[in-house]
């Protein structure tokens, strides 16, 4: 467990040697021992296709990789920072939201396209992702940001979670996501509800939800 | 002041209000009973009972500011708060959080600090930006993200700092490892890749307390005063020829700064 949560706004990262620590540019608070900050000039990891491929899909948020032995404290603009556990699944994220995670855990890029097709995209384009997000896979820790606290809502294959776009950062497991459109004719002579447009998210996993709609 | 679920906003009135604490992380409540307190302007949002708000230069006040405030040049931003009452002070909704200090020091960055009783004494701090507490007595700060308290030795990133006690003045620490090497200069002649954004900290060593705010969002500055152009004066630009640093140009995020100074780029 290489993530301890210090306040809202701070983690305290153990650094060990021989284990490394992918983290945002520039979010290190203050740390003790020897640690090493190198700019990683792939965002991430794997090797020259892994970098195109993130650079293509947007998804090249500028990482460094911290190395050494000694404790690091990460926070970054005041957002809120959740720290999410994976054993084994998978995290669907945005780059930008990344405030650091393990070396062990496995980096690669979606295409939002790939779930869902043309919905998919749309979906994408509505919750601010783009056309592609990032995934984690394997075992370790991952520091997420929001904007305002983060709520953590399970999913169960009974019960599906309904989430306002914009208020969406992340889920992991085995979920399934759809955009159900309300869209009615209210909408479309501006009496709208504000809420035309929701992530139906169903499966088994969770979903992290900030209390807030800004985007990062 | 907990908040109890369900039960909706705890409502104060002039006796619940608590006595020289926080009324929740944002707001903070000082008793005054004839005694004065400093804040800077601004900062009160609500006071209960009878006060006067007197900038400082008035006549009456003269000895207080003589006693507590040794650079004159600054004392401008501050009002004096008098009189019997409760009062609330707050800064943009950062958080709030008030220092006790027994015969001690504490330096802190001048924007963070929102008042302090009379007892202590404020001074400016050696390193520019930054105001020093000496004495005896109760201080308010903001900060943005609650206060981290470490023990040195520790680095720690300028912008996330918010101040120190009692330890020695920090020196500069410049981590640049990767630089070297057949790579690193590769990196360094082309700019490829970047900087980590983490050249630059502050060292702190020895016994004491260092205050770390969770963010790098700085909060405004506050003129903290000038400081005589005198030799020897560090910031006081009196000594020709006294090396680079001071009065440069602003850095900008993701510029090597110093380091790039001295690869030459």
């Amino acid at each position: 467990m290489p993530f301890r949560e210090v306040n809202s706004k701070m983690i305290e990262a153990t650094v060990l040697p021989g284990a490394r620590l992918f983290s945002q540019r520039g979010a290190m608070l203050a740390y003790k021992g020897e640690v090493s900050f190198t700019p990683n000039m792939q965002g991430g990891q794997g090797g020259l296709m892994s970098m195109i491929g993130r650079r293509v899909a947007d998804e090249a948020t500028p990482l460094m990789t911290v190395e050494g032995s000694g404790t690091v404290l990460f926070g970054h603009g005041g957002h809120h920072i959740q720290v999410i556990n994976l054993t084994g699944d998978t995290l669907y994220v945005e780059a930008d939201r990344l405030l650091a995670f393990d070396g062990t855990l496995e980096q690669g890029t979606m295409f939002m396209g790939s779930q869902g097709g043309v919905m998919g995209m749309v979906r994408g384009q509505v919750t601010g992702q783009g056309l592609f997000t990032t995934t984690l896979k394997g075992h370790g820790a991952v520091a997420v940001m929001a904007h305002g606290g983060v709520v953590e809502i399970p999913i169960t294959p009974q019960r599906p979670v309904h989430v306002d776009p914009q208020a969406y950062v992340a889920h992991h497991g085995d979920v399934r996501n759809k955009l159900s459109a309300a869209l009615g004719l209210r909408d479309l002579v501006g009496r709208g509800s504000g809420e035309a447009f929701q992530l139906e998210l169903s499966g088994h996993g969770a979903v992290y939800v900030q209390a807030s709609e800004e985007k990062l | 002041m907990t908040t109890h679920p369900g039960a909706g906003p705890v409502v104060h009135d002039p006796t619940t209000l608590p006595v020289d604490d926080n009324v929740n992380a944002y707001t903070f409540c000082v008793e005054l009973r004839g005694s004065e307190w400093f804040l800077q302007k601004g900062k009160m949002i609500a006071y209960y009972g009878s006060m006067d708000f007197n900038g400082i230069g008035h006549g009456r006040l003269d000895r207080l500011v003589r006693t507590s405030f040794h650079s004159p040049l600054h004392a401008s931003d501050w009002v004096v708060a008098s009189g019997t009452g409760r009062m609330l002070l707050a800064d943009r909704a950062f958080d709030v959080n008030s220092y006790d200090l027994d015969k001690g020091n504490l330096t802190i960055r001048s924007g963070n600090l929102l008042a302090f009783q009379p007892t202590l004494a404020l001074k400016q701090s050696i390193v520019p930006g930054f105001l020093t507490l000496i004495g005896t007595g109760t201080f308010v700060a903001a900060s943005n993200g609650p206060v981290v308290f470490m023990e040195p030795p520790i680095r720690v990133d300028p912008q996330a700092l918010v101040g120190w006690a009692d330890c020695p003045s920090p020196c500069h620490h410049y981590d640049h490892g990767y630089m070297t090497g057949v790579m690193g200069g590769l990196r360094a002649l082309t700019g490829l890749g970047g900087a980590s954004g983490e050249e630059h900290q502050f060292e702190f060593v020895g016994a004491g307390t260092v205050l770390l705010q969770s963010s790098e969002a700085l909060m405004a500055e506050q003129p903290a005063g000038t400081v005589p152009h005198q030799p020897g004066v560090p910031g006081g630009g009196g000594a020709p020829g006294h090396g680079p640093g001071q009065g440069g140009t602003p850095r900008l995020p993701g510029q090597l700064g110093d380091l790039q100074r001295r690869f030459g780029l």
